[in-house]
């Protein structure tokens, strides 16, 4: 699904934030990612996004090298990735609902069924009474909220999410990582960035350890599957 | 039901609300520039079709040691006169009135037009056959001879200058239209480009959930679409209001309409189809930049 070799990631002439990243997320499995500030968690992810081009090393998503597609393809293949992002970046025109229905829409689905279908995810993120709500007119946890129904909405294969429970309460971030876990079990690679390391014990799942630009995976104590869960 | 509304907010953008009043006024002037042109043509068509067919023929006047014999020539004017009704193709021959021809210098030469001591041409209007035209070197040759100094004039030259100042009309005319329709594009270029600028969060994000640049230049071209439109009607209503209120003044009476009306199917169609034709260009523009600048992206 996600194979990294030998990633090194720099921004202009700066330092390396990414160095010799090696690691393999096999298709339906779930990892945290865990790691310092400035660790380049959220880097590591924009490279699997394809926001970013490694300046070293290889990367290969879905089988396919990364280095060789074009816009088209690099548009199809993210299509497969949905992205949490830590800044949320929800479109402050528009109200929940299209925010969360966007993904849908540009892939040319956007019907009546298909609103349905999206304030059902919103209701079941607490936020059924804010389906025509404006992003400036949210919380910061409303609005992650939104950010994740917006990641989740089109069934990808991949997840990704830059500390998606930044700002919920505790309760909800059990609630979400339990959505997290239900994409999982219906077979979408999960890869959650977060610093809440309770949440991190409570799941049990595989980490990946960034830090000082290099990764370290450390498997699960107790892995709630063992055979999805895996790294190399 | 859910409002369709842009991904990208177009609408917030300054050029939301100066594109519509460019286009116009680009639509204003070619439509000017349109409707004049053909409404000269028209007229020039008219002149040609109503000198074509005529010949003019020019007696002159007896000099001062002629001036004993009998006016005008008159054995000069009879031969002439024979020797038309005799050529194959001449229709009719008329002999212009002294009063007529006063008449028509009037306008130039005021009361003295009418006075007896002007030396006057002796003028006949030649009506031809279109069909079976004579050979009109010939007959200036048979003229001339039976009256020396006699001159044929078939209005050619001056309709060829007609015809000239016609065409040199209608190419600028169609200059303007060329260089509105450069302008629109120019505009919208740089209309283009400020949005893909101001919104460039808004297109990465987009770009990060999958859209690809057809879709974004959807949202672009779209929006230029309706804006031009808007402006390009609008242009074209006050060009037809101009047409009229000038055709009014100059003609005191409403007669405007009844030249639209009189007016042919495909002027009318050319005039109508400028704001749409104006706001496709703008809108195939707005898509061409957009795929242009985000494919030069990495």
């Amino acid at each position: 699904m996600v194979r990294f070799e030998d990633v090194a990631l720099r921004y202009g002439t700066g330092p390396d934030v990414l160095r010799h990243v090696s690691f393999h997320l096999e298709p339906g499995s779930f990892h945290f990612m865990t790691g310092p500030s400035g660790a380049g968690k959220s880097s590591l992810l924009s490279l699997i996004y394809l926001a970013q081009r490694p300046t070293g090393g290889r990367i290969r998503l879905f089988d396919r090298d990364v280095h060789n597609l074009s816009r088209k393809e690099t548009a199809l293949m993210r299509r497969q990735i949905g992205v949490v992002f830590q800044d949320f970046r929800l479109l402050d025109h528009l109200t929940a609902l299209e925010n969360v229905a966007l993904p849908l829409k540009v892939v040319g689905q956007h019907d009546a069924k298909v609103d349905r279908h999206v304030a059902e995810l919103l209701a079941w993120v607490g936020l059924a009474d804010h389906l025509h709500s404006y992003p400036p007119t949210l919380s910061g946890g409303q609005k992650q909220r939104v950010a994740i129904a917006r990641a989740v909405v089109s069934r990808p294969s991949l997840l990704l999410a830059d500390e998606p429970t930044g700002n919920v309460d505790e309760r909800m971030a059990v609630r979400l990582l339990y959505l997290f876990e239900e994409l999982n079990k219906l077979g979408t690679t999960i890869l959650i960035a977060t610093h809440n390391e309770s949440l991190v014990a409570r799941f049990r799942h595989p980490v990946l350890r960034l830090d000082g630009g290099r990764v370290t995976v450390t498997r699960a104590t107790a892995p709630v599957r063992p055979d999805k869960g895996s790294a190399a | 039901m859910r409002r369709r509304r842009n991904d990208v907010p177009l609408d917030r953008d300054p050029s939301g609300r100066h594109l519509p009043w460019l286009v116009a006024i680009m639509v204003y002037l070619a439509t000017l520039a349109l409707v004049c042109a053909v409404e000269l043509s028209r007229v020039a068509v008219r002149w040609d079709t109503g000198l074509s067919g005529r010949l003019t023929i020019q007696i002159p006047p007896p000099n001062d040691d002629e001036a004993t014999k009998p006016p005008g020539g008159q054995g000069a004017l009879e031969r002439v006169i024979a020797l038309l009704l005799a050529t194959p193709g001449i229709i009719s021959a008329e002999v212009l009135e002294p009063d007529e021809i006063a008449r028509l210098l009037e306008p130039w030469l005021g009361a003295a037009a009418r006075s007896a001591d002007l030396p006057m041409p002796t003028l006949i209007a030649v009506t031809v056959d279109r069909n079976s035209p004579p050979d009109l070197a010939r007959l200036g040759r048979e003229i001339t001879a039976v009256a020396p100094g006699a001159s044929i004039d078939d209005h050619q030259a001056w309709l060829g200058r007609l015809r000239a100042i016609v065409r040199s009309i209608g190419a600028v005319a169609l200059l303007v239209v060329g260089l509105v329709t450069l302008s629109a594009v120019t505009i919208v270029v740089f209309a283009t480009r400020m949005g893909l600028s101001v919104h460039s969060e808004v297109i990465e994000l987009l770009h990060l959930i999958g859209a690809l640049d057809s879709y974004v230049a959807r949202q672009f071209q779209s929006h230029v679409l309706s804006l031009a439109l808007r402006g390009g009607v609008f242009g074209l209503l006050m060009a037809v209001l101009t047409i009229f209120a000038v055709w009014s003044v100059f003609d005191g009476r409403f007669e405007a309409l009844g030249a639209l009306v009189r007016a042919r199917g495909l002027e009318v169609a050319a005039v109508a189809v400028l704001p749409l034709a104006i706001a496709f260009i703008a809108m195939m523009t707005a898509r061409w930049t957009v795929l242009r600048t985000l494919g030069r992206m990495p």
